[in-house]
């Protein structure tokens, strides 16, 4: 009950600030916020959310499963292998430090303007959070571990499923978390460029035609989802990692 | 029967070659339990590791029941000492148990009845569904002993496997590695930098010189098969022993100084 009252209080006091305060307002581009609240209810009604929402969600889902795929493949390989590690190392912080959005323009010559290239653009953004944390977590593996599981014959990919990516998943989901917040991002980005659905293209679209208030609500509507899924990547995380958890618990104990 | 012949190590960094073992020779016959007792530095944890099959020697040869060991030998199963970081927190006790057992490819019925026995043995029944850091630091050295009760080894290497338990532990340890090793017939290595573990625990004690390491001298321990913690420790002919390992080991640290001074 505390604890909910301590996540719900400042969310809370910021929204009632921002509707008393815009409560008067006679700007046509900040209008009060019963007027947004009042646009929202009748903007995303369930035939947009399946029109827009839908597919803008598909294509994060897309994007993301197939970065945290091809990271994690990656990332191991690199991880275990320290003349790859040597020779890619330079590249990767290279096109780590493109900013992803400035490929978006790159990969519409290549993919067109379809669903494949947002995918592409979201996947090769969020991919390196990734991809970095997973070579660094393989990298960290107790050395004590590998020799237990090398005494006993763990070998090849057994190795790999059973203890390499078990001991470097604490580290995974870290660069999993990062590479969520990028994915939303580059989800509207490559919404914005060139569309026809699609949270961020039904955004720009009111912009354009000054339908200010959906506008705003389509923002607020863009925060509800970012929120709730980190709020699910928690959930899964503390999951997943519970012995991680329980462990850190229980070092800092004795 | 593990024979280790003319053993020799070096490590080399860069320019610098460190010889951690110069020359080792010895045997351990089948069903023996043989302690292996050194100053600290002195290179035991490099030469399990070489007869593990973990770390390749620079010269000389180790044979495990007639075979020579080039990787991990397949009958061996190892304790080390770091139990915390040797058992794998993602896993329960009862999965960290039987996780070299899915390796062999036994089936699950065969699993699960080395994998409660090996814990009965150990005295951990109740705890297969608890995780490794819920237990104490003993508790945890036992799950790691009934890994390797459970892989049905010929050959049990322990690395000071006690050296980081307190004292009632380490007591109680002793006499269940004892019994262990009474009941299931296997070749027990032992390495320890502890003098009465060695005596107390050991058919045979082995002693290791410093750095580079040579095999100082060897005594067979003749006190009686039943030992207690009480009784043993009180003998004279345990006084006599352990006071014998101990010149042992001052003279090899000794040995180790004069080389320095010349």
């Amino acid at each position: 009950m505390k604890r909910v009252a301590y996540v719900l209080g400042l969310p809370v006091v910021l929204f009632a600030a921002w509707f008393l305060l815009s409560s008067g307002s006679e700007s046509f581009y900040a209008p009060p916020l019963r007027t947004i609240l009042a646009s929202f209810a009748d903007t995303w009604t369930l035939d947009r959310l399946r029109a827009d929402v839908l597919p803008s969600l598909l294509r994060l889902a897309a994007g993301y499963a197939v970065a945290g795929v091809l990271g994690v493949a990656i990332g191991i390989t690199i991880g275990l292998n320290r003349r790859v590690r040597a020779t890619v190392e330079p590249v990767l912080e290279f096109f780590r430090a493109l900013p992803p959005p400035v490929l978006v323009p790159i990969i519409m010559l290549f993919a067109g303007i379809g669903d494949s290239m947002k995918i592409i653009v979201i996947a090769l953004g969020c991919v390196w959070p990734i991809l970095l944390n997973t070579v660094e977590g393989v990298r960290a593996v107790d050395s004590i571990q590998i020799d237990t599981a090398r005494a006993y014959g763990i070998s090849g990919p057994s190795r790999i499923r059973q203890v390499i990516l078990p001991a470097a998943s604490p580290q995974i989901a870290a660069g999993l978390r990062q590479a969520l917040s990028i994915a939303i991002i580059l989800m509207v980005i490559s919404e914005m460029f060139a569309s026809s659905n699609g949270l961020g293209f039904t955004i720009v679209q009111f912009q354009r035609s000054f339908a200010i208030p959906e506008m705003w609500s389509g923002i607020i509507l863009l925060g509800l989802l970012g929120f709730t899924l980190s709020l699910l990547f928690r959930l899964a995380e503390g999951r997943a990692l519970r012995w991680y958890h329980g462990l850190r618990e229980a070092q800092r104990r004795s | 029967m593990l024979k280790v012949t003319g053993l020799r190590k070096t490590y080399r960094s860069g320019a610098r070659e460190v010889e951690a073992l110069r020359d080792l020779t010895f045997t351990v016959e089948n069903g023996e339990l043989v302690c292996l007792v050194g100053p600290s530095g002195c290179g035991k944890t490099t030469l399990l590791r070489c007869i593990a099959g973990l770390l390749d020697p620079s010269g000389g040869t180790i044979s495990l029941d007639g075979q020579p060991v080039q990787g991990p030998p397949p009958g061996l199963a190892m304790v080390f000492q770091e139990y915390g970081r040797s058992l794998f927190p993602w896993m329960t006790v009862r999965d960290n148990v039987e996780l070299p057992l899915k390796q062999k490819k036994l089936p699950a019925a065969r699993r699960a009845s080395l994998v409660s026995s090996a814990l009965s043995a150990v005295g951990l029944e109740g705890t297969e569904s608890a995780y490794p850091w819920q237990l104490s630091g003993g508790m945890q050295q036992r799950v790691a002993i009934a890994r390797a009760v459970a892989y049905e080894p010929s050959t049990l290497l322990m690395d000071e496997p006690f050296a980081a338990v307190d004292a009632q532990t380490r007591a109680d340890l002793e006499d269940l590695v004892r019994a262990l090793w009474q009941r299931l017939n296997v070749t027990v290595l032992f390495i320890t930098h502890d003098i009465d573990e060695a005596v107390y625990l050991g058919q045979r004690v082995i002693m290791l010189s410093s750095s580079p390491t040579v095999v100082q001298d060897e005594i067979t321990v003749d006190l009686p098969a039943s030992r207690d913690q009480l009784h043993t420790r009180a003998d004279a002919r345990f006084t006599e022993l352990r006071t014998h390992v101990y010149e042992q080991i001052q003279a090899a640290k000794r040995g180790a100084q004069s080389t320095v001074d010349s």
